[in-house]
């Protein structure tokens, strides 16, 4: 921990490098226990000894020794040595502290400093100088570094050839899912009647929910019943599931299940389907209780059928609203940047953050994240769904997302839009089962894309605390685990690759598949895969508002008054167009009336006076308090829209804020939010018992922090380990300069300062 | 109360609590029922105007001007208050348009605001009402150059709490262990003779006598000797001190550099290149530096192996922001409300930090070259500091803008004056109130609830543009599209929290002792369910 205190003395100091003599006989027999963890299906590809994990850059005091190996799913550095410094506060099951998985692996740098060599390794490469040192560039922003001193030449090359070329397999089949899933099978095979063991089952597993207490299961959207239950859930009648994707029989990249309006027979949607590109004819997302339906459809190639097919989608969409309203289409690839951009943009991002030496990205820093243009894409993502939450809260139009393939940003909006207004998907359930729903199943290509991903989501939980059952730390993890290869979630383009290519690779391996399609993988949404019952308590935001408790509803009747007063106040230097829109709006609330349509405006024309209106109803909302279990709307003002610094900065050791970050608050409010579960419980075991029984119970939190557990002596105090990095560390991850646990003053550079012995006098 | 609609035009937190007080209590409340008035606020004139609201276009509405602020009520809907303005936070006054103005609501007045905001005001062309106005306003906006006395002196408010008593030098020195074998207290300048802008009392090396502080004041600026700012276990007197200069800009820099953040969020946020533009103010650059410095001064006073001694050329701009940051960092002490204000007290007003000059308290000087956004941007420092440290400190985001709101608002004597000879010239502290009346009467409305206490604690905030942010509720607060949730729903969410908590345990206490009564025998049964729960909590 990084504190002004000099660093311990009980760490074992390797400031030089040990003589080449003794020292290496006699930490052989240490070494030699050095063995890794293996997963089932995980070998070793291969290993090198006396391998040195460098810690910083600027001195080799805390660095550690030990064993480098590469496996079919990982590259794991086992030492005996402790970390120094600083911990990571969570540990993933399937992983050790040093290991970084092979699909997290982004670029791999071979350095023999001798020669003054540098290389970046390809798969299937040769390597003409032995390498004296290795850095791994991950995905996740990471940068670990490895020197070769003292280990043997010849097998740290052949280390380092291994981790080049199974980190870039040429085919899917090779990632190690398949392996350890085949595994599985045939272990399970031996025992019970050929049914996989554990992993939660279903088609890649349900998966529990998140927390130690929620134990639902998040629908996978892969069954006929999930779609209808949606259907249900939300109250979406005249669309109705239907079945003819049945075996991917007519599109490969959409689900089996689809939901389209009632009125189209499936013969018709059939014809249909040829015309839209990669067969993706309209799929129903989610529908507003006041019945405007969320659709997402490719683009219709066919030009001369365009209008025609065109109107009578459009039709069928009116026809399912019981209002019969409009249709309202947004066409996404001319609104919004291209996933090149996205991407583009994410790769400055990166560079940004880990840019070494930090002070020199410090003058620009603003200009030169402002030119990643990140924060700026996130935004318009944000603003163009906000703008369709207006169309179908307000305005009641059902709204089309339209894009070429429809498979990159119609999933991030689709989700947006879900996101601000159905309470349900702000649950840790409700979220993986959209991820499932518009990314999953939908067909967005993972393992293609594989880099970007909803991030956006992360801007409405800074601003909505109260409004997400899940943390930052959930989504943090989340977006770690995707770049785990094991999980069969984000491995594919398309539920019909996964069963594609499963399905041939179990018959190679000679696996009975029986009525199954495809290999089950297992999910990421199986937590307990990776983290322990106490460490997925964090994922848990302590600000979440449940449906139980009760919540401000008389503070709102009062600001609601106010606000109505200054409403109308705001009318008078408005053009008179604007009026128009917005007459009674503040009548019906918060159930917004339809008179609005009244003066219908094309509604595929994107009119000024429309755009004000648009703006009238964010205004509207955020002059409101917000109602946390209904719609809720991001600021997407450029002030508003942040970096998400846990992310992005968990590695930099110079950004981290010890003892600090929102992370210190949350602390807090974990206690008392521990505590006032213990009261009621307390409670209801008084009214119903002896006092002794309470005791019992008091053992289980749903919190990461608690008000007696063992973080906690002191009830009230910021425990030292917390900083704004945590649960994550930055020691190691990065290497940087020693900053953690050495003077301050050495690493304060962003000002200029001159010591001088100047005497007082010369002054003034 | 009128006052409960302003909220969407007005979110300043110049609160009207004295005010509802003295309504309560009927005083006051003679015929001028239309605005709300402190004790001691007169009405000097009202008048029609079209107030042009870059939000929310021009309103129609009258305009009450009084010894202490500018009103604005509509006259158009419900008569809300539209404007509540302390005069104090005027730095200039423009006629704009003449008579021969055309078109509509070009002929007018146009306020320039100390605190981040211009205010556009179209008069009609008949009748002198611009020039009464004009009048009216430039005389008691700028009261010194009408020989009249800042509203300060006028205000006969009340408080059940003194907040000149707040701080008492010799108290706060003894809490931090002086005088000791190091340092000395000495009365050399009782009398404000040897240094008119220090303190009566001051904290000197031990071992400089006082005929060597008179010949050391002779070479100094102004004769401002070194004195203790922290005054932390030290070792010798300061000549095995370690001397460091920071490169940080003069007070010119930051005032331009201020000016620069108004352009690009007022009336419009500049939101193309929004980062950029922030970029290009220096901004946050310069509070980056001055947080740097501080950390080096926090660093080397807590590493114990030099005494540090802070200065600029001339004593208490510079020297004020990082001695009290580093005191921030240092001693979790300054992190309460009384200790912040005992900070302030001590190391800005009491060291003699000039604000008459810094501000123009009531001068109409706009443009002099005293002025600068100093201590602003040391709150702003503490702003971020806060935002780092979101547990660290006993006060809320409106506890530093009420500060801001009243170092302009001249309500208050807190901020009037150079130094402390002046300010015991004029009799401060008998004739005027202290702010720290207003706060410390009304404490948990600057309450942050997530504070938690710790003792000997050294927070060092990470002084890095990835971190810095700008205030908006600070800078943009007068933006309604820009405004950010109020109350802030975390802060919402801890307090219902609370609520809820406070009611279990009542419901438990009830329960137990129901139970207890009913069982003849529960001799180890626990009295109190604080005392059962070992980790009950006493927050506050």
């Amino acid at each position: 921990m990084f504190s002004l205190k000099p660093p311990k003395p009980t760490f074992r100091s390797y400031l030089l490098p040990p003589p080449q003599t003794d020292d290496k006989i006699n930490s052989e027999p240490k070494i030699k226990k050095l063995e890794p963890v293996l997963l089932p299906g995980e070998i070793v590809v291969n290993e090198v000894n006396f391998v040195r994990k460098c810690i910083a850059t600027d001195t080799s005091q805390y660095d550690l020794w030990g064993k480098l190996i590469c496996s079919n799913f990982k590259i794991s550095f086992i030492t005996d040595d402790p970390m120094p410094l600083q911990k990571f506060h969570y540990r993933n099951l399937l992983l050790g502290e040093h290991d970084v998985p092979l699909t997290c692996i982004e670029q791999i740098v071979t350095v023999n400093d001798h020669k003054r060599k540098q290389k970046v390794l390809g798969p299937n490469q040769k390597l003409k100088f032995n390498p004296t040192e290795l850095i791994i560039y991950c995905k996740d922003f990471r940068i670990v570094r490895f020197r070769f001193d003292e280990s043997g030449p010849e097998s740290a090359k052949k280390v380092c050839l291994a981790i080049a070329h199974y980190s870039q397999p040429t085919d899917l089949q090779l990632l190690f899912a398949f392996e350890y899933v085949g595994k599985k099978y045939h272990n399970s095979a031996n025992k019970i009647n050929g049914i996989p063991s554990g992993d939660g089952g279903g088609g890649g597993g349900g998966g529990n929910g998140a927390g130690g207490g929620s134990s639902q299961k998040t629908p996978l959207f892969e069954t006929y019943s999930d779609w209808d239950r949606e259907i249900k859930r939300t109250g979406a009648s005249g669309w109705r599931v239907c079945s003819i994707n049945e075996g991917y029989m007519i599109s490969t990249c959409l689900p089996e299940y689809i939901v389209v309006p009632s009125s189209l027979a499936d013969q018709d949607l059939k014809i249909f389907s040829h015309s839209f590109v990669g067969r993706r004819m309209p799929l129903w997302c989610w529908s507003h209780s006041n019945g405007s339906a969320l659709v997402r459809m490719a683009l219709i190639k066919d030009v001369l059928q365009q209008r025609k097919i065109d109107q009578r989608i459009c039709n069928a969409i009116t026809k399912s609203h019981p209002q019969r309203s409009d249709v309202y289409k947004s066409d996404l690839d001319k609104t919004l940047p291209n996933i090149q951009e996205v991407q583009a943009a994410f790769v400055k991002l990166k560079q940004l953050c880990v840019n070494e030496p930090f002070e020199e990205t410090e003058e620009k820093w603003l200009s030169s994240l402002e030119n990643t243009r990140w924060l700026e894409y996130v935004r318009a993502f944000l603003k163009h769904s906000a703008e369709l939450v207006y169309m179908l809260e307000s305005k009641h139009l059902s709204v089309v997302l339209q894009e070429e393939e429809g498979r990159d940003l119609s999933c991030c909006v689709a989700s947006l839009v879900q996101v601000m207004l159905d309470p349900y998907f702000r649950t840790i359930t409700g979220f993986q089962s959209l991820i499932q729903k518009e990314w999953v199943m939908a067909g967005y290509q993972f393992l293609d894309r594989c880099n970007h991903l909803k991030r956006s989501e992360k801007e409405l939980l800074e601003q909505y605390p109260a409004a997400f059952e899940f943390s930052e730390t959930y989504l943090a993890v989340l977006y770690d685990s995707t770049r785990i290869s094991l999980f069969g979630t984000f491995l594919f383009n398309s539920p019909h690759q996964r069963v594609k290519q499963s399905t041939e690779f179990a018959i190679s391996k000679n696996i009975q598949l029986g009525d199954e399609k495809g290999l089950k993988f297992p999910s990421v949404w199986d937590w307990s895969l990776q983290f322990t019952a106490k460490d997925r308590t964090l994922f848990h935001n302590p600000f979440y508002i449940g449906k139980s408790t009760p919540c401000i509803q008389n503070g709102s009747v009062k600001s609601f008054k106010r606000t109505k007063k200054s409403y109308s106040s705001t009318l008078r230097g408005m053009p008179s167009a604007l009026k128009n829109g917005i007459i009674s709006d503040q009548e019906l609330l918060p159930r917004r009336n339809s008179l609005i349509l009244k003066p219908k405006p094309d509604p595929a024309q994107q009119t000024d006076s429309q755009n004000s209106d648009t703006e009238q109803y964010f205004r509207e909302w955020f002059s409101k308090p917000a109602n946390l279990h209904g719609v809720i709307l991001p600021r997407v003002s450029g002030t508003h829209i942040k970096l998400w610094k846990l992310c992005y900065f968990r590695w930099v050791p110079e950004a981290q804020i010890s003892l600090g970050g929102s992370i210190t608050a949350f602390h807090k409010l974990s206690l008392l939010a521990d505590e006032v579960d213990v009261l009621s419980r307390m409670l209801r075991q008084q009214r119903s018992g002896p006092l002794e029984a309470c005791y019992g119970e008091l053992g289980q939190s749903r919190m990461y922090f608690n008000a007696s557990g063992p973080h906690h002596t002191d009830t009230s105090g910021t425990p030292e380990f917390l900083s704004s990095s945590f649960p994550f560390s930055p020691v190691g991850n990065l290497c940087r300069r020693s900053i953690l646990g050495t003077p301050l003053s050495k690493f304060l550079s962003g000002a200029k300062i001159w010591l001088s012995t100047e005497t007082l006098a010369n002054e003034d | 109360m009128a006052s409960a609609s302003t909220s969407k035009y007005n979110s300043h937190s110049l609160e009207n609590e004295s005010i509802k007080r003295t309504s309560r209590d009927g005083v006051n409340r003679d015929l001028t029922e239309a605005v709300p008035r402190l004790p001691g606020e007169t009405l000097i004139t009202d008048k029609e105007v079209i107030y042009i609201c870059p939000f929310n276009g021009p309103i129609k509405g009258r305009v009450y001007i009084t010894n202490y602020r500018l009103y604005l009520r509509s006259l158009e809907t419900d008569s809300s208050l539209i404007l509540d303005v302390p005069l104090g936070v005027i730095s200039r006054i423009e006629k704009m348009g003449g008579a021969t103005s055309r078109g509509e609501n070009s002929y007018g007045l146009d306020i320039t605001c100390k605190d981040m905001r211009n205010l556009r005001f179209a008069l009609k062309q008949e009748g002198h009402s611009r020039r009464d106005m004009f009048e009216i306003l430039t005389r008691y906006a700028f009261p010194l150059a009408h020989s009249l006395p800042l509203f300060a002196f006028l205000n006969e408010e009340k408080f059940n709490v003194d907040g000149w008593t707040v701080y008492n030098p010799v108290e706060e020195y003894r809490r931090q262990g002086l005088p000791n074998h190091h340092w000395r207290i000495t009365f050399i300048n009782k009398c404000y003779e040897l240094c008119d802008t220090y303190p009566a009392l001051l904290v000197v090396p031990y071992r400089a006598s006082d005929d060597d502080l008179r010949r050391v004041a002779t070479f100094r600026s102004r004769n401002r000797i070194p004195a203790t700012g922290g005054g932390y276990e030290s070792d010798d007197a300061y000549h095995n001190a370690e001397l460091f200069f920071l490169d940080i800009h003069n007070i010119h820099v930051m005032r331009e550099s201020l000016k620069k953040v108004k352009d690009i969020v007022y009336p419009n946020v500049e939101e193309s290149h929004w980062l950029s533009s922030l970029e290009s103010t220096h901004w946050l650059e310069h509070i980056k530096l001055v947080l740097t410095g501080a950390i080096q001064v926090a660093d080397k006073v807590s590493s114990g192996k030099s005494s540090v001694l802070v200065h600029c050329s001339d004593g208490w701009d510079r020297t004020a922001q990082l001695t009290s940051l580093a005191m921030l960092m240092l001693d979790s002490f300054y992190r309460s409300i009384e200790g912040f204000e005992i900070l302030v007290q001590k190391e800005w007003i009491s060291f003699g930090h000039k604000f008459a000059s810094r501000i123009g308290h009531g001068d109409k000087n706009h443009t002099d070259a005293d002025r600068s956004p100093i201590f602003l941007q040391f709150i702003d420092c503490v702003w971020q500091m806060s935002k780092q440290f979101p547990t660290a400190f006993e006060f809320n985001e409106q506890f530093l803008i009420i500060i801001l709101d009243h170092l302009y608002s001249c309500r208050f004597g807190t901020f009037l004056f150079n130094c402390e000879s002046a300010r015991e010239r004029q009799k401060v502290t008998e004739r005027t109130v202290s702010l720290w009346s207003l706060i410390n009467s009304n404490k948990e409305k600057f309450k942050n609830p997530f504070y938690t206490k710790e003792i000997n604690r050294v927070l060092y905030p990470v002084a890095s543009m990835r971190h810095l942010e700008l205030w908006v509720n600070y800078y943009i607060r007068w933006n309604p599209r820009i405004k950010q949730q109020q109350p802030n729903p975390v802060e919402q969410r801890y307090m219902e929290l609370l609520a809820l908590r406070d009611e279990y345990i009542k419901r438990l206490e009830e329960l137990q002792l129901a139970n207890s009564a009913k069982l003849s025998d529960p001799p180890t049964s626990p009295s109190s369910p604080s005392q059962m729960m070992p980790h009950v909590q006493t927050h506050f």
